[in-house]
């Protein structure tokens, strides 16, 4: 009787995939929805046998979580997840990190994980950022994946301490059913547990879901469940032990934009002239339910809130301000549907597609623009020159799969962050300062008026949200010197033909005297 | 924010980029006008080659960096 349960149970970790692959799996999609009804009531105390079996390292031992609440906000297609822990120590030796668990599912999927302190009473709560990086537990029961949050002060025995978490799954929402037609509203399954899954023992833990509208299809069942209007309430759960999982499907509708971006290609040019031009490549897709059937135009502008309510037709860019010649086209040529406001704060593009996008649609489009240098290289302590710009993807409310960022400096040597930085020519040792990790790569480019080609320095990022717009740095040195390289390239060249001039009207080429 | 680091600017104010490309072109211009007008007019003995390489040099000079300010001024900065 044990072994069947372990085997579906292993399933329902895999039938959590992207959505492409949901669509051969209609009849899993049943199964796991049935099993995942029967398996809530044998799930509980049958984890409880066999994870006491498991003899769990000591320093799950050494936590224990007095008051666990998680807020899940299901509201767009990026799945924000708010943890509040309050741990306490029960052993002697003070403890320096406390270990969060993701099923190996959802840590496929997690494109942030922050963490925070709250320090202070009531009214003087300040807020302290702390490190969190992804960690390795020997046993560690069905792949769980782990990530580990350093304290500032090591906890010592009998304290306690307020953790804020926040973490951010992106392709968790997968539509179903797969394929919708235009005039039919998208529903879509979330997968998770209504227990927090952790190593440490937890007291006592809450989880609410906020859903964006009212219409929830279905939710598993796990006593005590409550919904009511736009949260759906699991918990309050008391004393369960470490590694407690049960898991839960809510079936509900969700018609807020999906908007992924598959590939997104940044060029960055540093012109130490003045300039900095921006060059974007998206390749956006509508990561929803499948469009099936035919488009009706006319449906679609007749009745806008009864056909298409899961599409979307018009992108939101937030650009620096004081950017000038901005540009917005694809392979055909210029698209001429866009409006850019801007403030002396920040400058906003928005832009529309030449059709509105459904799901499984896809758009290709180039933005660019160009920025003053002034606000954004500058020159360091140690005399090298860095450029401070900010990584991520301008659109609001979209993930991005794979984001690469090119600096190039326009001069000689160009750089490129893919965001790729292109730095000028005669630039050398560049160097990147990123807040998260990031793949580095050098490259060359030829650009206008190059001789030995600019370096370009590529930095690449899987799977990067909104809450990846930070600032970065690209470091290198460069003599003000090899600027002059240009002009006089372009001076010599008009010499080289009035020499010729010389040679041509001084040499007599006549062939008779 | 961190202490305030100072920012980099192009060596030449960009607003002058357009009035310095016409000013330097149209010299540069006239310099090789009057290299030309020379090589026309003085007959063949009377040629001082140091006379036509220092024309040259002053016309090509103004020429370049005229050519580079226009290029600047029209939005390719290279």
């Amino acid at each position: 009787m044990l072994s069947p349960v372990l085997h579906r149970h292993c399933h329902l970790f895999l039938v959590t995939g992207r959505s492409e692959d949901s669509r051969g799996l209609g009849s899993f999609q049943d199964m796991a929805r049935s099993i995942s009804m029967e398996a809530a009531g044998l799930t509980l105390p049958f984890l409880i046998l066999t994870f006491l079996t498991i003899s769990a390292a000591s320093s799950t031992n050494q936590i224990q979580i007095l008051n666990a609440e998680r807020r899940i906000d299901l509201s767009s297609h990026i799945v924000k997840v708010f943890l509040t822990l309050k741990v306490e120590n029960v052993m002697t030796a003070p403890a320096s990190e406390i270990v969060l668990a993701f099923p190996p599912a959802q840590a496929d999927h997690l494109a942030l994980v922050k963490a925070q302190a709250a320090i202070g009473k009531k009214k003087k709560k300040s807020y302290v950022h702390l490190d969190v990086n992804p960690t390795e537990l020997p046993d560690a029961p069905n792949g769980t994946k782990y990530f580990s949050i350093s304290l500032l002060n090591p906890l010592s025995s009998g304290e306690t301490a307020t953790l804020e978490v926040l973490y951010i799954l992106t392709h968790s929402l997968e539509p179903f059913p797969a394929e919708i037609s235009q005039s039919e509203s998208q529903l879509v399954y979330f997968r998770d547990s209504a227990l927090i899954l952790s190593p440490y023992h937890v007291k006592q833990q809450t989880t609410f879901l906020k859903t964006p509208s009212t219409k929830v299809e279905s939710f598993t069942r796990v006593e005590p469940t409550k919904f009511a209007g736009r949260e759906l309430k699991y918990g309050p759960y008391e004393d369960h032990p470490p590694y407690s999982f049960s898991p839960v499907i809510v079936h509900l509708e969700n018609n807020s934009p999906f908007a992924v971006v598959e590939e997104l290609l940044r060029e960055v040019e540093i012109s130490h002239w003045g300039n900095i031009q921006i060059t974007e490549h998206y390749k956006l897709v509508h990561a929803g339910a499948q469009h099936k059937g035919v488009f009706s135009r006319v449906e679609y502008q007749s009745r806008p809130s009864f056909s298409g309510t899961s599409s979307f037709k018009h992108l939101l860019a937030s650009l620096p301000p004081r950017v000038h010649s901005v540009y917005y086209r694809d392979d055909i040529g210029n698209i001429s549907s866009s409006h850019l406001r801007s403030d002396y704060r920040k400058s906003e593009l928005e832009i529309e597609p030449r059709y509105p996008l459904f799901g499984g649609w896809k758009a290709t489009f180039v933005i660019g623009y160009g920025l003053p240098l002034e606000d954004f290289l500058f020159e360091s302590p140690d005399g090298k020159r860095y450029l401070n710009f900010s990584f991520g993807c301008p659109l609001a409310e979209t993930v991005v799969d794979k984001l690469t960022i090119k600096v190039g400096l326009l001069l000689l040597i160009i750089c490129f962050h893919d965001a790729v930085v292109v730095l000028p020519e005669g630039s050398k040792d560049p160097s990147a300062a990123v807040p998260f990790p990031v793949e580095q790569r050098l490259e060359t480019k030829y650009s206008y008026l190059d001789v030995v080609g600019r370096t370009v320095l590529v930095l690449e990022k899987k799977n990067a949200v909104p809450e990846h717009i930070t600032p970065f740095q690209v470091y290198y040195t460069f003599k003000p010197i090899f600027m002059l390289a240009e002009p006089l390239m372009l001076a010599s060249v008009f010499f080289l033909f009035f020499v010729a001039c010389l040679a041509y009207l001084h040499n007599d080429l006549s062939i008779r005297k | 924010m961190g202490s305030k680091a100072a920012a980099i600017t192009s060596p030449v104010p960009v607003t002058w980029y357009p009035t310095l490309a016409i000013f330097m072109l149209a010299i540069g211009l006239i310099v090789s006008a009057s290299f030309f007008i020379y090589e026309a007019t003085s007959s063949r003995r009377n040629h001082s080659l140091a006379k036509e390489l220092t024309t040259g040099a002053v016309a090509s000079f103004f020429l370049g960096f005229g050519s580079l300010f226009m290029l600047l001024a029209s939005g390719v900065y290279v």
